[in-house]
């Protein structure tokens, strides 16, 4: 049985190894830097809309 | 007049399409790079300090190459292990080296070796696979093919192989004379030792285990 965690093995060590080690992690980390950002962008433009009386 | 959601307003969706567009951007370019450095081949000095590359430098023909499971990866990965003679020699240099993977690598575009066999993928399966070719068991000690090309190693049975391909029943599509010299029999040789240390990530899979595949021959 496979433990949760393994330590990272990569033929030739890089950053998108720690992004391929299952399913779960590029999913995780490509919503991360899409969504988080949004939210920014919302409170932004929501701040604006309401200066603007809108 | 009601007050304006964010979710309507044109803005929002303009930043937001600009930043996943301009982020994939980048890690686009940057997986560039990446792979650039995940492909570049190795040296000399990387098989002396046991650095791990997918594709070993040249003097990889200097050692012994082995196919083993990696449980983690679930799949067979060339294992490079202790020094073996090729040719009678374990000594060739990186330049040595190059310049016979550079005669066997022309030597298969000038033969046209994937008019009927695989290289990494590239090619037909109108004859066996030849990305692992070295590895095959059917060149080894206990196969078939020292036997019939009255050799004792690996690479001179290949060789002497490679020099009458039409003289030795091998399968029921047999190899045509391609009118290969020693020495290009000797590079071809070396440039799939060479190709077989590529790590590719289990491809092909079960290779050599699989007997009577074809027809089911």
């Amino acid at each position: 049985m496979n433990a949760m965690f393994e330590p990272f093995v990569d033929v030739v060590p890089s950053f998108f190894g720690t992004l391929a080690q299952g399913p779960l992690t590029l999913t995780i980390f490509l919503h991360t830097v899409i969504v988080l950002p949004m939210f920014w962008i919302y409170k932004q433009e929501k701040a604006r809309l309401e200066q603007e009386g809108n | 007049m009601a007050k304006k959601s964010v979710w309507s307003d044109n803005r929002f969706w303009q930043r937001t399409a600009a930043w996943i567009t301009g982020f994939a951007s980048i890690l686009l370019i940057w997986l560039t790079f990446d792979t650039n450095a995940q492909i570049a081949m190795g040296n000399d000095s990387d098989l002396k300090n046991g650095v791990t590359k997918r594709v070993p430098g040249p003097t990889v023909i200097n050692y012994k190459i082995t196919y083993e499971m990696d449980k983690k990866r679930q799949h067979e990965v060339p294992v490079i292990g202790e020094k073996e003679k090729f040719f009678g020699r374990d000594d060739y240099s990186e330049e040595e080296a190059t310049e016979l993977l550079h005669l066997g690598k022309l030597g298969s575009q000038s033969k046209n070796c994937m008019n009927c066999h695989t290289l990494l993928g590239n090619g037909a399966y109108y004859a066996p696979d030849l990305t692992k070719a070295w590895l095959d068991p059917a060149w080894g000690p206990t196969g078939s093919m020292q036997a019939m090309t009255g050799k004792s190693t690996k690479e001179e049975a290949m060789a002497e192989f490679l020099q009458n391909p039409s003289q030795y029943p091998t399968h029921a599509r047999m190899m045509p004379n391609l009118g290969i010299t020693a020495e290009e029999a000797k590079g071809l040789v070396a440039f799939l030792k060479h190709m077989s240390s590529i790590d590719t990530n289990g491809f092909p899979r079960n290779f050599g285990k699989i007997q009577g595949a074809v027809n089911g021959k």
